[in-house]
């Protein structure tokens, strides 16, 4: 029995399937950016200690 | 929806739906609008900031100077990139607009919200500038109207994602989304990553204008950066995009590797709208670490992505011209390029002045150490009119050029002017950011009614070359007003009063009409052959994209040269031991 035709998904490689998945790249964006730049930057200015006045 | 309700393209034979084509034009004809109104307030700040003249008393530069910002960086922009996002998800695809009516309704609301700010502004009741800095307080009208506009561009980009997934599954397209439209893609994330960090910010602040709540000033700082710089990297994704499509369509540009630009736009989706920490560099609630991380744009992976571009762009150029046999020796493919295509030399200036000028100085001086003698001074403002400006707006304005005959159907009006305007944006954008950034490195302040601090009781004392750079900034910044007069002439003129393209015949140039439309640059038969040949060893080193690589080489010898003086600089104000 003949193998059914390879599927667009299966042909093609793994790496151009992650690039064209707008969705992943979406949420990998905003979780790189909320984690590094905002989460981090909000730990660091709510973790300052008060200053002391002189 | 039918296939007879398309229309179809008759340069680039698209299928295009009436209903996203006439939200395009919407959003485009507000953009320009909002240029015009950005572009005055520019003739009345630089008139001031040229202290022979100083034209307008303080309150109202500080106003202006509002006005300017929200204008150009927010308004501007910002419908222009919705433009972007409707034509790259449907006529880009051949695929139609999903929810018309949704479109219009963020389309009202971002036209709303922009009006409301305008009229806040001009009134008086905002002058907190483009940054609004907690505690400075504005009208709450103010910040309504940015939240509303900023949910409007984030249903766009709703939209945009939606148009993506009709269009693969009504197959208007096979394989991966085209590249052009890829760039778009970026675009978008970056859009919803800056609107996010916009109404985490800009809610609260709302609140808080009514008395409702409190916000802490360092984390408005942090929050409001991840919308105002961020806002900034959906340029630059539109931009690259906008390359590319130009490229293609004025000079038959190929594109190099899809790997590798590909690859370069997502490197901008996860690393590049961290650079909203430069903003940041001198604040001393943030840690080394957060900072250098941050402002690296994690250890440089989005400066290597437009430096690949900065590379593929040109290269692709090069590629395509050398391939219908233009062109010989290092250059002659630049040389018999389309010059007096407005299209083209749009892009070439905005390649250029983006990556010699913006992007070198963006680099150097998102340094920790050396942003100390950078911050708050005439530079910053340089280097971001090379990038927005000189790139960005540079690029819009080229691709207005084809969309005026491919979207509008018309003729590009005042033609003798179109093919000049280009050069006379750029050439006084150069002076302008070139006479910014001297004066900048000799320590004038950036955002300051008066230098001279005539009614302060103590006095700083500017090198003379100050008032002759300050002059020529003026001098810059009236000639590209004068060129983005003329671009706006010459795009009402061409959308409301303009002559209808007619039929077109292959190979006869229509005075209105760029090159690119009326005889596309098509391959010939033998391509593969040529192509071949142009691959073979015996081409060099240097591949088959050799001018492209001599331009990398100087690129790079001027960004060595620019850092390592900056640190020379540095070394004077900073002396060790």
């Amino acid at each position: 029995m003949p193998e059914p035709p390879a599927t667009d998904e299966e042909t093609r490689p793994l790496g151009q399937r992650l690039f064209d998945n707008v969705f992943l790249l979406l949420i990998v964006g905003i979780v790189v950016m909320a984690v590094i730049y905002t989460g981090w930057g909000l730990f660091e200015v709510t973790t300052l200690p008060p200053a002391t006045l002189p | 929806m039918s296939a007879a309700d398309f229309r179809t393209c008759p340069v680039t034979s698209l299928k295009i739906d009436p209903r996203g084509e006439l939200l395009v034009k919407a959003n485009a004809v507000v953009a320009v609008v909002s240029l015009l109104i950005g572009a005055i307030a520019a003739v009345l700040l630089v008139l001031t900031r040229w202290q022979a003249v100083h034209l307008l008393p303080a309150e109202w530069f500080y106003r202006i100077l509002g006005v300017h910002g929200m204008s150009m960086l927010i308004f501007f922009i910002i419908f222009f990139e919705m433009a972007v996002l409707i034509f790259a998800s449907t006529a880009l695809l051949n695929a139609r607009m999903v929810t018309p009516k949704l479109g219009w309704t963020a389309f009202a609301l971002m036209l709303g919200g922009a009006v409301m700010v305008e009229v806040i502004m001009w009134a008086g009741k905002a002058d907190v500038l483009f940054t609004s800095y907690v505690p400075l307080k504005a009208d709450p009208l103010y910040y309504l109207g940015i939240i509303l506009f900023a949910v409007g561009a984030l249903l766009v980009c709703g939209l945009f994602f939606a148009n993506l997934v009709v269009a693969k599954r009504e197959q208007t397209y096979s394989g991966s989304l085209p590249l052009v439209v890829y760039g778009a893609v970026t675009a978008a994330i970056i859009a919803v990553i800056t609107l996010l960090h916009g109404a985490a910010i800009y809610i609260p602040t709302f609140l808080w204008s009514l008395g409702l709540m409190e916000v802490d000033p360092q984390i408005y700082r942090l929050i409001w950066w991840g919308l105002g710089h961020s806002s900034q990297q959906i340029n630059v994704a539109a931009m690259v995009a906008i390359w590319y499509m130009l490229g293609a369509l004025t000079i038959g540009a190929v594109v190099l590797n899809e790997k590798i630009s590909r690859s370069a736009f997502v490197l901008y989706i996860l690393f590049i709208s961290m650079a909203s920490a430069h903003h940041l560099l001198v604040d001393p609630g943030m840690g080394s670490a957060w900072k250098i991380v941050n402002t690296s744009y994690f250890m440089y992976m989005a400066v290597l992505a437009s430096m690949i571009h900065g590379f593929t762009v040109p290269a692709g150029m090069e590629l395509g011209q050398r391939l219908r046999g233009i062109g010989t020796g290092l250059f002659g493919w630049l040389k018999q390029a389309p010059w007096g295509d407005p299209g083209f030399s749009s892009l070439v200036f905005s390649v250029v002045v983006f990556g010699f000028v913006g992007g070198i100085t963006g680099v150097t001086i998102g340094t920790e150490q050396i942003n100390i003698i950078v911050h708050n001074t005439l530079r910053v403002p340089g280097h971001f009119h090379a990038t927005v400006v000189s790139g960005t707006a540079m690029a819009f304005m080229g691709a207005t050029y084809y969309l005026i005959p491919l979207v509008f159907q018309r003729k590009v009006a005042f033609w003798g002017l179109a093919k000049i305007q280009p050069y006379l944006f750029a050439g006084g954008m150069f002076i302008f950011v070139m006479s910014m950034t001297f004066a900048g490195t000799f320590g004038v302040p950036r955002r300051h009614w008066d230098i001279s601090f005539s009614q302060a009781p103590f006095d700083v004392a500017f090198n003379p070359a100050v008032d002759v750079l300050l002059a020529f900034v003026a001098l810059g910044g009236l000639i590209a007003a004068t060129g983005a007069f003329i671009f706006v002439a010459i795009a009402v003129k061409s959308v409301f009063f303009g002559e209808p393209i007619g039929t077109l015949v292959p190979g006869v140039a229509v005075r209105g009409l760029p090159q690119g439309i009326t005889s596309p640059p098509r391959h010939a038969p033998d391509v593969d052959r040529r192509n071949e040949e142009l691959h073979a060893p015996g081409q060099g080193w240097l591949g088959p994209a050799p001018g492209t690589m001599v331009l990398v080489f100087i690129f790079l010898a001027a960004f060595i040269v620019y850092f390592f003086v900056n640190w020379k600089v540095l070394s004077f104000v900073w002396k060790i031991g």
